[in-house]
């Protein structure tokens, strides 16, 4: 049975349409979902909890109906027995720490000593202890997010909803707390819903990711299938470092396609075919360039090879930067490797780029088929 | 994909609406709103269904003009228009930017002695707005006024410098009570400050200063302008000064006018008439004052990070801002309470008579006020009703604030039209349509027709209060109560209501000072057995009992600063936090 579905979602705030028919499933685990700001994500969270009534659609948590509009069924989000995380905390500073923790479960009349046993835990839990007497205000961001989640965890429910709650940490301690965020919930077998504008936080965290713009779902799959095979332009370029470039197929043949590139002086790469592309047909590909491999010399292979030209190179510590101008295009390669820079800085050096199949998704564009023919 | 179910900006209300409602758990909060509600509107329907009466009070009633033609016929209309705006408009100012001032001083500045500081600005608010009139007409009249004949006897001026019942001396005095809307209304904003605000002003390069003038006041604008414009209506309607200043100089405001032809020719019709331009006047403001509010909703400055408020080191400054507020302290409450003291302790009241005080001290004046029925069962009923109304008024205006703000009700925001109204009407307006609506029934003549009055016209700034507060709470704090399982009850009273402490001590302090020394709602719903204690206050003075007026207005005076410092110091109450 599945831990969260969702049916048929609109919501509109006066002028703006939040979410534009959303409808998936997802049976356990941790989903994350992914978006820029205003895309629709919280809403779709607040729904979920129903801190937000949507104007049509069903929700169903656990597989009891939380929220069905058109029958009139709305469960109050304090009936919902969730979790949620908000953002700003929501730390209530005219109560310590302890009774922040213990507020819902004193609410659902649980055992003073229960109560105490539990809260305990959920502080050791979230790492803690010893801190239950503060008020919020005497805590650091950090310590106050981990309380919101022992609030959330002390409750002991099946679902918990988060909403971007590492967006007020510093960077060091953001990328610690997600794999702690990830081990928490593992560790205590719940299923969660995370929001977040960030990738690489999405990617690390969740088991699955949906990738959402304007109120839809662009595409709801693992993040490895994200990131290798986005089924959408805005999901490619939304998704780690990539070049999208436009496209013709000069040839179909078996599972594989030779594409031709304007931009890159008309260069022709071979890609992997999806499905239904024959030649002729406009597409758009998304180059991987952390997977593009770069040298100074040509590459004893022949096919995917192009060429340009070095502006400049950026050293990052372990992974150096690379601009490269091909035809009219510039790109930026990554990669461990220093590729050498011979001649005077800014006139710039020849470079080969060796791009792999397994570095390009090809995007089907029915839009760019017609201009494309042309050609 | 099929076409979305609802096209942009239609709601429909069905059943089906009502049950979503229901599960949000809204209903108890709307109908305590509705009731609360229809309280307010029921007098203010009378009132504008009198003015278009000819008939007198228990007689037939037909509908006529004869009330406006008579108004607009008056050619003292357009002097008496500009007298309410000058004189409203120059106390509100006045008023409100010294209250600002004193707030910032208090809440975020180093001045020595915190604890005086703190306490010096909340005395002067005990002085009820008749003994302020009693006191400054002692010192300011021009033949027998001390201050006058002081300047006369030092300097020779054989003309008087001051004018107790000119314009400016209205202005100054009612002023003064104006101060502490200001002051109430802007210390829980410099307070709930988050600081960083200021801080990142600093590093992006200002000086303190500029961080004061760019930053930290312009955050309280919008609390300003709500304080300045509800200082203007209480202006438009306020009543002892116009009675007691403006009319022996010649002055004449509307709200006097009311007065007159309800005293004077017992005249509802022609009374409420008149306050129909009143009211005209007041809509302008109030429309002013709702869209100000609306604007102070881009000012949450309370989140549910954890803040902690920075005191601002002004150097030698806090000195001067310590004088300062010693200063109001002196003519906001200690000089007008010398006078006061003095001239409640001499046989009767004349310049040289109050200059050889002490050596003629007479307990006489004392004697007759406790011994006069009408002021010790009005001292009673005051301290009792005012204390009540306090409790549910605040109460209510705190529920109907939660309706609109947090329930997202269908038409939930009508009701802030709704509580805003009675700030339309002036309380002796309202005190009349209260009495044309119990005349006949058994609440007539009873301290529950008073007791309505007083809820009605100070319900207002309970919901102001309460709204301001409530905006300036992060909606997420409820949000996380609700969805850890809290009712909407929980919700209320667990996380709501503690949040509002600090304004709750507050409005409920301020009301029960406002109510507990009303004179406009009570002049006219006061009858013989059923008297209200300021009301013989003001009697007192107008029939020229000047010494047992400041007796009774002594006692008042003691009172209140026992109860506010009880408050204080026995049960802790931080009124001003």
């Amino acid at each position: 049975m599945s831990i969260v579905k969702v049916e048929g979602l609109y919501k509109t705030f006066a002028d703006y349409r939040a979410l534009d028919g959303i409808g998936f499933e997802f049976d356990h685990g941790i989903l994350s979902i992914l978006g820029p700001s205003g895309c629709g994500k919280t809403t779709l969270l607040r729904c979920i909890a129903g801190l937000e009534v949507p104007d049509d659609g069903a929700v169903w948590i656990d597989g009891k109906v939380q929220t069905d509009i058109k029958k009139g069924i709305l469960v109050p989000p304090y009936s919902r027995e969730i979790g949620f995380v908000f953002q700003n905390y929501a730390l209530w500073p005219h109560m310590t720490v302890y009774n922040n923790v213990a507020f819902g479960l004193k609410l659902r009349k649980v055992r003073d000593a229960d109560v105490r046993r539990r809260v305990l835990a959920a502080l050791d839990l979230v790492g803690l202890p010893k801190l239950e007497d503060r008020y919020p205000s005497q805590l650091s961001g950090g310590q106050q997010q981990r309380v919101a989640l022992a609030r959330s965890l002390a409750m002991e429910p099946r679902l918990i909803l988060l909403d971007e709650p590492l967006s007020n940490l510093d960077a060091k301690l953001r990328e610690e707390m997600r794999v702690e965020l990830k081990k928490l919930i593992k560790k205590v077998g719940i299923s969660a819903i995370y929001v977040t504008h960030d990738q690489e936080e999405a990617f690390v965290i969740s088991d699955y990711v949906i990738v959402m713009e304007r109120g839809k779902i662009l595409q709801y799959a693992t993040p490895d299938e994200i990131y290798n095979w986005p089924a959408h332009q805005f999901v490619a370029s939304f998704i780690g470092r990539s070049v999208l470039v436009e496209g013709q197929v000069v040839q179909a043949a078996g599972d594989e396609i030779k594409v031709s590139v304007p931009e890159f002086n008309r260069a022709v790469l071979a890609c992997r075919r999806p499905n239904g592309l024959a030649a002729g047909a406009a597409c758009q590909l998304v180059i991987r360039t952390g997977e593009v491999k770069l040298s100074s010399r040509p590459f004893e292979q022949s096919e995917n090879v192009l060429q340009g030209v070095m502006t400049s190179r950026d050293y990052r510590g372990g992974l150096t930067d690379h601009r490269v101008q091909i035809g009219s295009r510039e790109i930026v390669v990554t990669s461990h490797k220093l590729c050498p820079m011979i001649s005077v800085e800014g006139e710039g050096d020849k470079v080969f780029l060796y791009v792999d199949k397994d570095a390009i998704s090809v995007i089907a564009n029915s839009a760019v088929s017609a201009q494309g023919a042309d050609h | 994909m099929r076409t979305p179910p609802f096209p942009l900006k239609e709601r429909t209300i069905s059943w089906n609406s009502l049950r979503l409602a229901y599960r949000q758990g809204v209903l108890i909060p709307l109908f305590s709103s509705v009731v609360a509600g229809s309280l307010i509107v029921t007098p203010v329907v009378i009132v504008i269904v009198r003015s278009f009466t000819t008939a007198r009070l228990g007689s037939s009633v037909g509908f006529s003009f004869d009330n406006y033609l008579r108004v607009l016929h008056d050619p003292k209309i357009l002097p008496m228009l500009q007298n309410s705006v000058v004189y409203a408009g120059g106390s509100a100012l006045f008023g409100t930017l010294v209250g600002a001032i004193l707030a910032w001083i208090v809440a975020r500045t180093n001045t020595p002695g915190k604890a005086l500081v703190e306490l010096m600005p909340l005395y002067p608010i005990l002085m009820p707005p008749v003994m302020k009139n009693i006191a400054w007409v002692l010192l300011l009249s021009p033949k027998s006024g001390i201050l006058n004949n002081m300047l006369q006897q030092a300097f020779g001026i054989d003309h008087p410098v001051f004018n107790a019942f000119s314009m400016p001396a209205m202005i100054w005095v009612f002023g003064l009570t104006c101060v502490t809307l200001g002051y109430l209304f802007l210390l829980p904003v410099f307070l709930s400050f988050d600081p960083s605000l200021e801080e990142s002003a600093y590093i992006a390069g200002s000086k303190p200063m500029r961080t004061l003038l760019r930053i930290t006041f312009p955050l309280a604008i919008p609390a300003f302008l709500s304080a300045l414009v509800l200082n203007f209506l209480r202006g438009l309607r306020s009543f002892e000064t116009p009675v007691l200043q403006g009319s022996p100089g010649g002055i004449d405001v509307f709200v006097s006018k009311v007065y007159d032809s309800m005293s004077v020719d017992y005249n509802p019709g022609l009374a409420t008439a008149y306050s129909a331009v009143l009211i005209a006047l007041s809509i302008t403001a109030l429309l002013l004052y709702v869209r100000t509010t609306r604007f102070s909703e881009r000012y949450a400055t309370i989140t549910g990070k954890g803040y902690r408020v920075k005191v601002v080191d002004i150097g030698r400054w806090k000195y001067a801002a310590f004088l300062a507020v010693f200063v109001y302290f002196l003519i906001g409450i200690a000089i007008p309470f010398v006078v006061l003291i003095v001239t409640s302790l001499i046989p009767y009241y004349d310049y040289d008579t109050f200059m050889q005080f002490p050596s003629n001290i007479d307990l006489g004046s004392y004697h007759r006020v406790m011994r006069h029925p009408s002021f010790v069962s009005g001292l009673y009923n005051s301290l009792a009703l005012s204390l009540i109304i306090a409790l549910v008024t605040v109460f209510s205006g705190i529920v109907m604030a939660f309706t609109i703000y947090r329930t997202k009700v269908y038409g939930s925001k009508v009701f802030e039209f709704i509580g805003t109204i009675p700030l339309a009407f002036p309380p002796l307006v309202l005190s009349l349509g209260l009495i044309i609506a119990v005349i006949g029934s058994p609440l007539y003549n009873t301290l529950w027709a008073l007791g309505a009055g007083l809820f009605i016209a100070y319900f207002p700034y309970a919901l102001r209060n309460a709204s301001g507060a409530i905006v300036n709470i992060h909606r997420e704090l409820d949000e996380a109560a609700w969805v850890h399982g809290a009712k909407w009850r929980h919700v209320f009273f667990k996380v709501t209501l503690p949040l509002l402490k600090p304004s709750i001590a507050g409005a409920l302090f301020y009301i029960f000072i406002e109510a507990i020394r009303n004179i406009d709602v009570a002049v006219l719903l006061v009858a013989p057995g059923m008297e209200y204690g300021p009301v013989t206050l003001f009697e007192y003075f107008r029939v020229g009992q000047w010494a047992e007026a400041a007796a009774g207005g002594v006692i008042y005076l003691l009172i209140l600063i026992a109860t506010v410092s009880i408050a204080k110091f026995v049960f802790k109450i931080k009124f001003s936090l």
